[in-house]
């Protein structure tokens, strides 16, 4: 393989594992709320700026500016659930799209004045240091990248099968009123599920930043291939989410590099609308297309 | 049997249809254009109250078939060197068939589903007509859009143009109106409130929803040509996804359902910038604020407040 191939193929594995994470926020709620929620791209921004503000601003140490990020996106997915979700919930599905479409704009604008329009350039645990992959010169911060999204995914994994509370959270999934007469707190479960949003936002917001600049315009961009990447995986499909996040990320790396460069994007959205038309339940996945 | 109609709404109606005749003799320069911009939203936002307010879809394309309407029009008479008065009913007629075109497969999707697939459209169009440099110009847009002129006439000032677009306006307002009253109208309503049910009662469903979503791109590719010829210049950003937000939330705050909502909305929109000038970056947080407290608190719009407050000082308009 070329050195440039190989390149190719370890950006577009890193940048597809960040939209799998972006996927899987966006699936998360969905499954287990029965939102959608149009504003997880602004959600990555926030992430991505709490790591500007404790690793640029406050000038910590990475190894104390990330956990201090995610704890901040934490408590972010709390506020989301007391301030959006609380309201918006069992409404119309039309009135909770274009809620947090709206709510989206107040994040995405309250960045703007909080961090100003000036990107900044976060700085990657790796520095600009570069490691050989089969002889190929690659960016040590996008393996770094891989490496930490597939962590993230191994332990969302181990904790929705493998606890106790992971099986409530299955189960409210399944049938909210049952899961309630067994004595499962759904309230709880529903503020844990946001918690897990932010988690998994703030740390596709943490690993971007080093990759692209920290823009408060970066969200939608973000979020429109995440919701490629779970159309072409499967709407409701963990799997789907990760198969769909890579095919994504590889696609626009290697579309740009071998067809146009400037069309990238379009080619993203020109699969995600034929899978619409031709497969909706996605690669993995239930037929889902016509549930409302 | 048809429904009644509330002949204070229409009385209400064409009372500010006529009133808005007088408007620029009292507004200035920048004010015509931002009354302008009003007007061609509102007929942007009734095309879309037949997709979203009757027949349910909720689609996030309008912007995208504005600007289809808009760059039709704009490269029909620029490179074609059509006068505008042909090249505007072209433009109309060719988002329409984008629209059908567009809508027959996608619209077998539901909810979020079809939502996320208009988004797309809406997007590919913006990416496509900033690519595509040879026909829409790219990042450039397309410039020396000529001003509308019936023979004899230029409207080149915003002051004329107001009232082509104001007749626009009008002839868009009473053929909503027709329709919507028309049995075609009344299968929209019928499909929003019970897909399944009006499929038994033979209703073609899918032939409906295509309707509603070919005439909403009917009426935004009309917006679109009337705002090339206005501004005579047309550019990608303008027909971005936000713009398709903003639509909706025009028809939202109006009162979705409504075609006085939509134009309501569609004004109120148009001018919270203006008013909320002094707040500067902080406007955008207070516009999505209160939309979303409109969603949850009036979720029938503002329109439903007058409808209220009608009731209350004891005026029955049926």
């Amino acid at each position: 393989m070329s050195q440039q191939l190989i390149q190719l193929i370890v950006s577009g594995l890193a940048v597809g594992a960040v939209y799998a994470l972006v996927g899987l926020a966006f699936i998360m709620v969905n499954e287990a709320t029965g939102v959608v929620n149009f504003a997880t791209g602004q959600m990555v921004a926030i992430g991505c700026f709490l790591s500007v503000t404790t690793g640029i601003q406050m000038g910590l140490p990475l190894a104390a500016a990330y956990p201090l990020a995610l704890a901040g996106m934490a408590l972010f997915g709390m506020v989301f659930y007391a301030v959006v979700f609380r309201p918006l919930q069992d409404r119309p599905v039309v009135t909770v799209i274009i809620g947090t479409v709206m709510i989206g704009i107040v994040i995405q604008n309250s960045a703007l004045i909080t961090w100003g329009s000036v990107p900044f350039r976060p700085r990657s645990p790796f520095g600009r240091q570069v490691v050989d992959v089969f002889g190929a010169a690659i960016s040590a911060h996008a393996l770094f990248v891989i490496a930490v999204s597939f962590l993230m995914i191994g332990l969302l994994y181990a904790f929705i099968y493998r606890t106790t509370i992971g099986a409530r959270m299955r189960a409210v999934a399944q049938d909210r009123d049952a899961a309630r007469l067994m004595g499962i707190g759904v309230d709880r479960m529903f503020v844990l599920t946001w918690v897990i949003a932010g988690l998994l936002t703030g740390t596709a917001g943490l690993l971007v930043g080093p990759m692209w600049f920290a823009d408060v315009n970066m969200g939608d961009p973000i979020a429109l291939k995440a919701f490629a990447a779970i159309i072409i995986g499967g709407f409701s499909s963990v799997p789907g989410a990760i198969v769909g996040g890579i095919l994504v990320g590889l696609a626009e790396m290697l579309g740009a590099a071998y067809v146009s460069s400037a069309y990238k994007d379009g080619l993203v959205f020109l699969v995600m609308i034929l899978f619409l038309l031709v497969r909706p339940q996605g690669i993995f996945g239930e037929r889902i297309g016509q549930r409302a | 049997m048809r429904p009644p109609r509330n002949r204070l709404a229409v009385a209400a109606a064409l009372v500010a249809f006529l009133l808005a005749l007088a408007l620029p003799a009292f507004v200035s320069g920048y004010g015509i254009r931002i009354l302008n911009l009003a007007l061609i939203s509102a007929i942007a936002v009734i095309g879309l109250n037949f997709a979203f307010g009757y027949a349910g879809l909720i689609t996030l394309a309008q912007a995208g078939f504005v600007g289809c309407g808009a760059y039709l029009t704009a490269i029909l008479s620029t490179t074609a060197g059509l006068p505008p008065l042909l090249s505007i009913p072209l433009a109309v007629v060719g988002t329409t068939a984008i629209g059908a075109a567009v809508g027959l497969p996608m619209l077998r999707l539901k909810g979020h589903y079809l939502a996320l697939a208009t988004l797309g459209f809406n997007v590919s169009f913006v990416i496509v007509a900033t690519n595509w440099k040879s026909v829409m110009g790219g990042t450039d847009g397309i410039s020396g859009i000529p001003s509308f002129a019936v023979p004899g006439f230029a409207f080149a000032t915003d002051h004329r143009y107001y009232y082509v677009l104001w007749l626009a306006l009008a002839l868009a307002t009473g053929i909503a109106w027709r329709i919507r009253y028309s049995h075609i109208g009344l299968a929209m309503i019928a499909v929003r409130d019970d897909e399944i049910a009006t499929g038994a009662a033979s209703v073609g469903v899918t032939r409906i929803k295509v309707q509603a979503f070919s005439l909403s791109a009917a009426y935004a590719g009309l917006a679109g040509a009337l705002f090339a010829h206005m501004t005579n210049f047309v550019a990608p950003d303008d027909f971005a996804l936000s713009h398709s937000i903003i639509y909706l939330a025009m028809l939202i705050i109006g009162g979705e359902g409504s075609i006085l909502g939509a134009i309501a909305g569609a004004v109120i929109v148009t001018f919270m910038p203006e008013l909320m000038r002094d707040l500067g970056q902080a406007y955008m947080i207070i516009f999505g604020s209160l939309m979303l407290l409109i969603l949850i608190f009036l979720p029938k719009g503002l329109l439903s407040l007058a409808a209220m407050a009608a009731r209350r000082i004891g005026i029955s308009g049926r």
